[in-house]
C-alpha cells in the first residue's frame, strides 16, 4: 500500500515536471508567430519569377491567412462587403520585396472598355486590392488611409487600371504618384492572385523603405467589383506586420514569464492531487 | 448667403459663391428638334468613351427620360435643411446607378453600306436590335385622341446650388467655381467611383468608361469666358444655336438680367423637381396647351396638360406661374405693356443673354 502510493507520488512529480518543461519550450519549438505577423521569406533564387503570381517559388513561402471586415467608411453601404478573407505570402529576393495576395471571388471583374463605340459597362466595377504601408515605416498611422501627420503609401492594383501607387493623408486623399510597385494577376479556378514587387530601398519622399532594420505594419484590401465595391466600400484587414526588426523572436523575459506559468501549473496540480489524497 | 434685391425678393447662392450662372427655359417655345443636343455633342461629347452621353437632352414628357426613370433613381436630399448643412455626406439620398440600358447604347448605323457600297437594305443600326435609347417615347406622351397631350423638356446639368453630386464625392472631386457657381469634376481628383453618378437626382452626370472618370455639362464655360477664336463672350451653345431661342442666359443674382426678373420678380420660371432640395440654376416656364376638346371638336374650359402633372414636375408655384403668365398674355391681348412679355418674346440678344453683367 505505501509502495503504491510512493510510486504514484513519483508518477505525479514526473508528469509535472514534464508539464512545466513543455510549457516553457513548447512554444520556442513550434516556432509560434505573433498573431499579427505577415512572414517574409529569403529566397534569392526566385529573382523575376515572384512577379508571377502563380509561380512555383510562392510555394516555398508559408502562407498567411488574414480576416478582412467592412472598412470604417462614410461610403454608402460600407458595410456590405463580401470578400471576408485574404492569403498573403511575402518574400525578398535581390533587394526587392514581393507580396502576393490570393482570394476567392467567384467573378472576374475587370475590363469594361471593350469596342469603343460598344455599349459601355457604366455601372460596373472592377475588382481591386490594396496593400497600405506607413510612408515613415516606423510610424503608426491610422488604419482609415493613415491622416496629414501620418500618411500612407498604398500600392494598389485593379482589375481595369493594373496597377498605381497612391500617397493618402486620410479618407479621400489618395493621390496618384509615380509608380514604382509593378503589379501582375492572374484569375484561375475563381481566385485573384495579385503580386506587388518593388525595391525595397527607395530614395523617393514619402514611400515606405524597407531597409531601416525595424518592423514594418502593413494592412490588405480587397473590393469585389460585381458587388459595386469601390472607396470606402472594401473589406479590410486590421494592422499585420512585416518582420523587418531585429530579433529575437519574444521579449527576453518571455522564458522566465513561460516557467513561472509552467511552475504555477505544477504547484496546483500537486496541491490538488494531495488534496485528493488526503480525503 | 442670400442676397436682398430692391424689390425685396431675396437671391440664396451658394456659400463662398460670388455669382451663380443661370438659365431659363421657356418650354412652350421648344419644338423638339435637338438642335441643342447636337450642338452640345458636337462640341463636348463626340467620341472618346462619350458615345452614349447627351450632357444636353431633349425628352418628351410625360415620358421616361434619359436616362430611362431618371425621376425614381433617387438622389438629392431628403430635406432643404440637409441640403444646407455644410457636410452631410452618408446622410444623403443614395440613388440608382443608371445601366447601360437605361442610358442607351450609341448605334452603329450601315451609313457605309449604303452610301458607299451600292446595298439596298435600309439604314438601321446594326447589332443587336435595340430595345431602348434616348427618346423611344419621343412625342408619345399621355392622354386620349382628340385630348392627347406632350410637351419637351430639354435638360442639362442645373449646376445646383446644393449639389448633391459634388456632396456624394468621398474625394471632393466635384466643386462649385467660386465665381459663377459652375459644377466641374476635377479630372485629377475623379477615382471613378460614381458616388456623382448615383447622387445627382436628375442623372446628368455620366461616367465615360474609357477615361474611368465621370464627365458633366461645363455650362461651356469657356464660351463665357471667350476662349473661342474670336475672343468674344457667348452664350452655352446649347442656348445660342436653339432654333425658336427658347433659352435666357445669365446671373440669376444680376438684378438687371433676365433670369432675376423671371425667377425672382415675377415668378414664371421654376425650378424642376424642387422635392430633390439641391436648388436648380436652370428654371422653366411651364408649358399651355390648347384647352381640351369634346368628340366633336367643341372646345371646353378643361386643361389639355393637367395640373396635378405640372405640379408634379415643377412644384405647386406652377399654379402661380401659369396663371401670371396669363395674366400678362391679356394684358398684351389688351394692348397694353408688359415687361414680362416683353422679356418671354425678346429678340435682343444682349437682353437674352447677360453674362457680362459682373466684369
Amino acid at each position: 500500500m505505501t509502495a503504491g502510493r510512493d510510486r504514484r507520488s513519483v508518477a505525479t512529480a514526473l508528469a509535472a515536471l514534464v508539464l512545466l518543461t513543455a510549457a516553457a519550450v513548447a512554444p520556442a519549438l513550434v516556432g509560434a508567430r505573433p498573431a499579427n505577423e505577415v512572414p517574409v521569406t529569403d529566397l534569392p533564387e526566385a529573382g523575376d519569377s515572384l512577379s508571377n503570381p502563380t509561380a512555383d517559388a510562392w510555394g516555398q513561402t508559408p502562407a498567411k491567412e488574414i480576416a478582412l471586415a467592412s472598412a470604417p467608411s462614410s461610403a454608402p453601404n460600407a458595410n456590405d462587403t463580401s470578400i471576408e478573407a485574404v492569403s498573403v505570402r511575402a518574400a525578398r529576393t535581390d533587394g526587392r520585396l514581393a507580396v502576393r495576395l490570393r482570394w476567392a471571388d467567384p467573378t472576374r471583374d475587370t475590363n469594361f472598355t471593350g469596342n469603343q463605340s460598344a455599349t459601355p459597362h457604366v455601372n460596373s466595377f472592377g475588382d481591386a486590392a490594396a496593400i497600405q504601408l506607413p510612408t515613415n515605416a516606423s510610424a503608426n498611422p491610422g488604419i482609415a488611409m493613415g491622416s496629414a501627420q501620418t500618411p500612407v503609401n498604398v500600392w494598389y492594383w485593379s482589375g481595369p487600371t493594373a496597377g498605381q501607387e497612391l500617397i493618402a493623408g486620410g479618407p479621400g486623399t489618395s493621390t496618384m504618384v509615380n509608380q514604382q510597385v509593378s503589379t501582375s494577376a492572374t484569375y484561375r479556378d475563381g481566385h485573384w492572385y495579385v503580386t506587388f514587387v518593388r525595391n525595397e530601398s527607395i530614395q523617393t519622399a514619402n514611400r515606405t523603405d524597407f531597409t531601416a532594420n525595424e518592423d514594418v505594419q502593413v494592412a490588405f484590401a480587397v473590393w469585389n467589383g460585381s458587388n459595386a465595391e469601390r472607396a470606402g466600400q472594401k473589406a479590410v484587414s486590421e494592422w499585420q506586420y512585416f518582420p523587418f526588426g531585429p530579433g529575437p523572436q519574444g521579449p527576453p523575459y518571455e522564458a522566465i514569464l513561460w516557467a513561472v506559468a509552467g511552475l504555477a501549473l505544477v504547484v496546483v496540480i500537486v496541491a490538488t492531487v494531495i488534496g485528493i489524497r488526503r480525503t | 448667403m442670400s442676397l436682398q434685391g430692391e424689390d425685396g425678393a431675396t437671391v440664396e447662392l451658394a456659400d463662398g459663391i460670388e455669382h451663380q450662372v443661370a438659365m431659363v427655359m421657356d418650354l412652350n417655345k421648344c419644338i423638339g428638334c435637338q438642335t441643342c443636343t447636337v450642338a452640345c455633342k458636337k462640341l463636348w461629347t463626340e467620341g472618346g468613351g462619350r458615345e452614349y452621353m447627351y450632357w444636353n437632352n431633349v425628352e418628351t414628357k410625360p415620358g421616361r427620360g434619359y436616362p430611362r426613370d431618371w425621376e425614381e433613381k433617387g438622389g438629392g436630399f431628403a430635406s432643404a435643411e440637409q441640403a444646407g448643412q455644410e457636410d452631410v455626406h452618408g446622410e444623403r439620398e443614395v440613388g440608382e446607378l443608371p445601366s447601360e440600358e437605361d442610358w442607351g447604347r450609341p448605334w452603329e448605323f450601315n451609313h457605309g453600306e449604303i452610301f458607299y457600297d451600292g446595298s439596298d437594305e435600309s439604314l438601321r443600326p446594326q447589332g443587336e436590335p435595340p430595345e431602348w435609347g434616348p427618346n423611344w417615347d419621343e412625342d408619345q406622351g399621355a392622354g386620349e385622341y382628340p385630348n392627347s397631350y406632350y410637351f419637351y423638356l430639354p435638360r442639362i446639368c442645373n449646376h445646383c446650388t446644393h449639389p448633391s453630386c459634388a456632396e456624394a464625392c468621398p474625394r471632393k472631386a466635384l466643386y462649385k467655381r467660386e465665381e459663377d457657381g459652375i459644377v466641374l469634376v476635377d479630372q485629377e481628383r475623379c477615382r471613378g467611383y460614381r458616388y456623382c453618378v448615383e447622387g445627382c437626382p436628375y442623372n446628368k452626370v455620366h461616367f465615360n468608361v474609357l477615361k474611368k472618370k465621370s464627365e458633366k455639362c461645363i455650362f461651356c464655360y469657356p464660351r463665357k469666358e471667350a476662349e473661342g477664336p474670336d475672343d468674344e463672350v457667348r452664350p452655352p451653345a446649347c442656348a445660342s444655336e436653339c432654333p425658336p431661342q427658347l433659352r435666357l442666359v445669365g446671373f440669376l443674382d444680376d438684378e438687371d438680367g433676365p433670369i432675376y426678373k423671371l425667377v425672382e420678380e415675377y415668378g414664371v420660371a421654376l425650378r424642376l423637381h424642387p422635392e430633390f432640395h439641391t436648388q436648380p440654376n436652370v428654371y422653366y416656364v411651364p408649358p399651355f396647351a390648347p384647352p381640351q376638346h369634346t368628340e366633336d371638336g367643341e372646345t371646353v374650359d378643361v386643361d389639355r396638360i393637367p395640373r396635378p402633372y405640372l405640379e408634379e414636375l415643377f412644384g405647386e408655384d406652377v399654379h402661380d406661374a401659369l396663371d401670371t403668365i396669363e395674366r400678362h398674355r391679356d394684358r398684351v391681348r389688351r394692348g397694353e405693356d408688359s415687361e414680362l412679355m416683353d422679356l418671354l418674346t425678346t429678340q435682343d440678344l444682349a437682353r437674352q443673354y447677360r453674362l457680362e453683367a459682373f466684369e
